[in-house]
């Protein structure tokens, strides 16, 4: 990162990261006044993040995903298959409600990308949901009971050789592929490479390649929307993204079901392979951060949720990988920012743990004057606000809730004002409201 | 009824190998199938009372059904149709389960089929994005007491509201119930879609629809 980082305990690392970040040192501005906005902004949310006494305001950092372009009456398929129109629609989004934070655009993905790796993890607009919809994941028990091994011995090896070849079409041939492993002598290498010439493994490979291609046209055009937004004084709102190891192995790997019976029938095989992907969940997240001279990692959680798993099942399974991960990446100099999807009014306690490092949790529905009294001043809390209001409430009502959200989460000034769901939607007249009420009610 | 308590401390405590043997067991031995069968509806009795403590989860529900799914199997053969049908109970009423419109999700609604299902109704699960009129026809042929809609995402509010609207339209509003479930419901979306009760949790639902029932 830079000289003397390595002497730095994990707390110096992350805020001299955060420093860093809000310094806004490399980003072109469209003037002055753009540049101290963008100051001021990424300002608010170091200082919510640290917990600084001295913050003026509470910082807002909507989190959208297809609301800016479903708002600019571009539709999802849209969204994902035109990056000038979604990039656009990230743009205006940002000059018209000024937010504190922007979101993360390429997350809406590249659809013709999509079309030709045949995937299958999602299904998206025209491809198994309707063109005017958002993106949906497409859960089923991509890896095999009896792959836990594969995965524990060879993480790398279960991606490339057993996981992307089921969960994207155009590559499955790639299950065919020989391990590396014999390239380490002359006599052994021909394994190896005679399965890459085989022409369904040439095919794939000409497939990945072309979206591979597809992926970088599509992030050359949205960057050039990404560097307005900044250039018009918005910090984005992460940096990176990971995952809890559990979730990895729950969401995209074993399936829910699936893996809640494996803490039954094979407890010591889950706990073995949620350890095993703890290193590349942090490199995950890390890597994304410092590419983009942003420090903030999100992170989704979903099964460790209140009612998914017991207090017991929590404490084994799901929270102690989450935290080395978090860990890591403070190491690094990132900050963890959870996003606590569902409800974790019974897990409070345990987030405590995590006030010796800068870390955020935005709240979905968990009883926010809770999370403040457990948490208030330890860890910075965020979100709360619900998304219904926003699609079915009136201005009115969604500016008296945004006064009594804050009134009760934001006292002990490490507090970021969010909607507490991803928003693939949103309504013109309760965003506006949302935003002008954090606005005046957040002041300190 | 023989005494089969360890086949009923077996289920209960999630001993999944144990209860195979003990189950083929006492088959073996010539244990009534219908009685081994009730010993697993009171364990499972069991196991949604202490899923209703908060002691036992999502896990737990998940590995119930499969212990069930799995007994069933191999006590059917010897359970005579009518016994085996209605797992030797009266149905309290019939739910009909769907997700709504362009939403894909089913873990939800699955686990809450299931949990209706143990707790004594005739569930029928008509799958995922499922349009209004379909799930309005299902329910009519079905001869539904309640319709349980299903939704991950806020773009569920919309095709909920749909079913209530049509349901009113078609003048069956007030012979059907309509429950609504998903991580994003609450009393503002209940309100907007006109259903009669919102629920984030599968054992709050089954509450709701037995009173109902009752």
């Amino acid at each position: 990162m830079f000289e003397g980082f390595d002497k730095l305990t994990s707390i110096e690392r992350q805020d001299a990261f955060l420093d860093m970040w809000v310094s806004a040192d490399g980003i072109e501005f469209a003037g002055e006044e753009a540049k101290a906005a963008y100051k001021e902004r990424a300002g608010l949310v170091a200082s919510a993040l640290k917990i600084d006494q001295g913050i003026k305001r509470v910082p807002i950092m909507p989190l959208t995903t297809f609301a800016p372009t479903m708002l600019a009456g571009v539709s999802g398929r849209d969204a994902m298959y035109d990056p000038d129109k979604a990039g656009q629609a990230y743009v205006d989004f940002c000059n018209k409600y000024q937010p504190d934070t922007a979101g993360a655009a390429p997350m809406l993905g590249c659809g013709q990308a999509l079309d030709t790796l045949d995937y299958h993890l999602y299904k998206w607009p025209g491809h198994g949901v309707a063109e005017n919809l958002s993106y949906q994941f497409n859960e089923k028990e991509y890896m095999k009971a009896e792959e836990y091994d594969h995965l524990i011995n060879d993480p790398t090896d279960f991606w490339l050789r057993s996981w992307i070849p089921k969960t994207m079409g155009a590559l499955a041939p790639l299950a065919d592929l020989q391990p590396v492993y014999g390239s380490m002598e002359l006599p052994m290498l021909s394994p190896w490479l005679i399965s890459l010439g085989t022409p369904p493994v040439q095919e794939a490979m000409q497939a990945l390649l072309k979206a591979g291609k597809q992926y970088f046209e599509w992030i050359n055009a949205m960057g050039a929307y990404m560097a307005q937004i900044m250039a018009a004084g918005f910090p984005f709102g992460a940096g990176g993204a990971t995952k809890a190891p559990f979730d990895t192995l729950s969401d995209s790997f074993r399936g829910t079901t699936s893996l809640m019976m494996d803490m039954y029938r094979r407890p010591e095989k889950v706990l073995e392979a949620v350890e095993r992907l703890v290193p590349p969940m942090i490199k995950n997240g890390v890597d994304g951060a410092v590419a983009n001279g942003n420090p903030l990692v999100f992170i989704p959680l979903h099964k460790g949720a209140d009612g998914f798993m017991s207090d017991e099942q929590f404490q084994k399974f799901y929270w102690p990988t989450l935290k080395e991960v978090m860990y890591g990446l403070a190491d690094a100099g990132c900050v963890p920012c959870c996003f606590v999807e569902g409800a974790y009014n019974q897990r409070l306690e345990y987030l405590a743990d995590t006030s010796d490092i800068r870390s955020m949790y935005l709240f979905d529905r968990t009883d926010m004057a809770k999370a403040r009294e457990v948490l208030g001043g330890k860890v910075c809390i965020a979100g709360g606000f619900p998304i219904s209001l926003i699609l079915t409430g009136t201005p009115e009502q969604v500016k008296e809730a945004t006064k009594k959200l804050i009134d009760d989460a934001a006292g002990d000034k490490g507090y970021m004002l969010s909607i507490g769901c991803a928003m693939d939607e949103a309504k013109d007249a309760t965003m506006q409201a949302f935003i002008e009420a954090g606005k005046h009610y957040g002041k300190y | 009824m023989a005494d089969l308590k360890d086949l009923f401390t077996a289920v209960v405590e999630m001993q999944e190998d144990t209860a195979m043997e003990l189950t083929n067991k006492y088959l073996d031995e010539g244990v009534p199938a219908l009685d081994i069968f009730n010993c697993y509806q009171e364990a499972l009795e069991e196991i949604g009372k202490r899923f209703e403590k908060q002691l036992y989860f999502i896990p737990e529900l998940i590995m119930s059904g499969e212990m069930m799914k799995a007994a069933s199997e191999i006590l059917k053969p010897h359970l005579s149709e009518e016994t085996s049908a209605s797992g030797g109970q009266k149905k309290l009423g019939k739910v009909l389960m769907a997700t709504v419109q362009g939403d894909i999700h089913d873990i939800g609604k699955n686990i809450a089929s299931m949990m209706l299902d143990l707790n004594g109704l005739e569930v029928k699960d008509i799958g995922v994005d499922v349009p209004a009129e379909t799930i309005i026809a299902e329910a009519q042929a079905f001869g539904a007491d309640v319709i349980g809609l299903s939704g991950l995402l806020t773009l569920a509010f919309d095709p909920m509201k749909a079913v209530v609207d049509k349901l009113e339209e078609q003048g069956l509003r007030d012979k059907i119930k309509v429950l609504i479930g998903g991580g994003q419901m609450d009393e503002q979306v209940c309100n907007y879609v006109g259903a009669d009760a919102y629920v984030t949790d599968a054992v709050v639902g089954v509450n709701y629809i037995k009173g109902w029932l009752s």
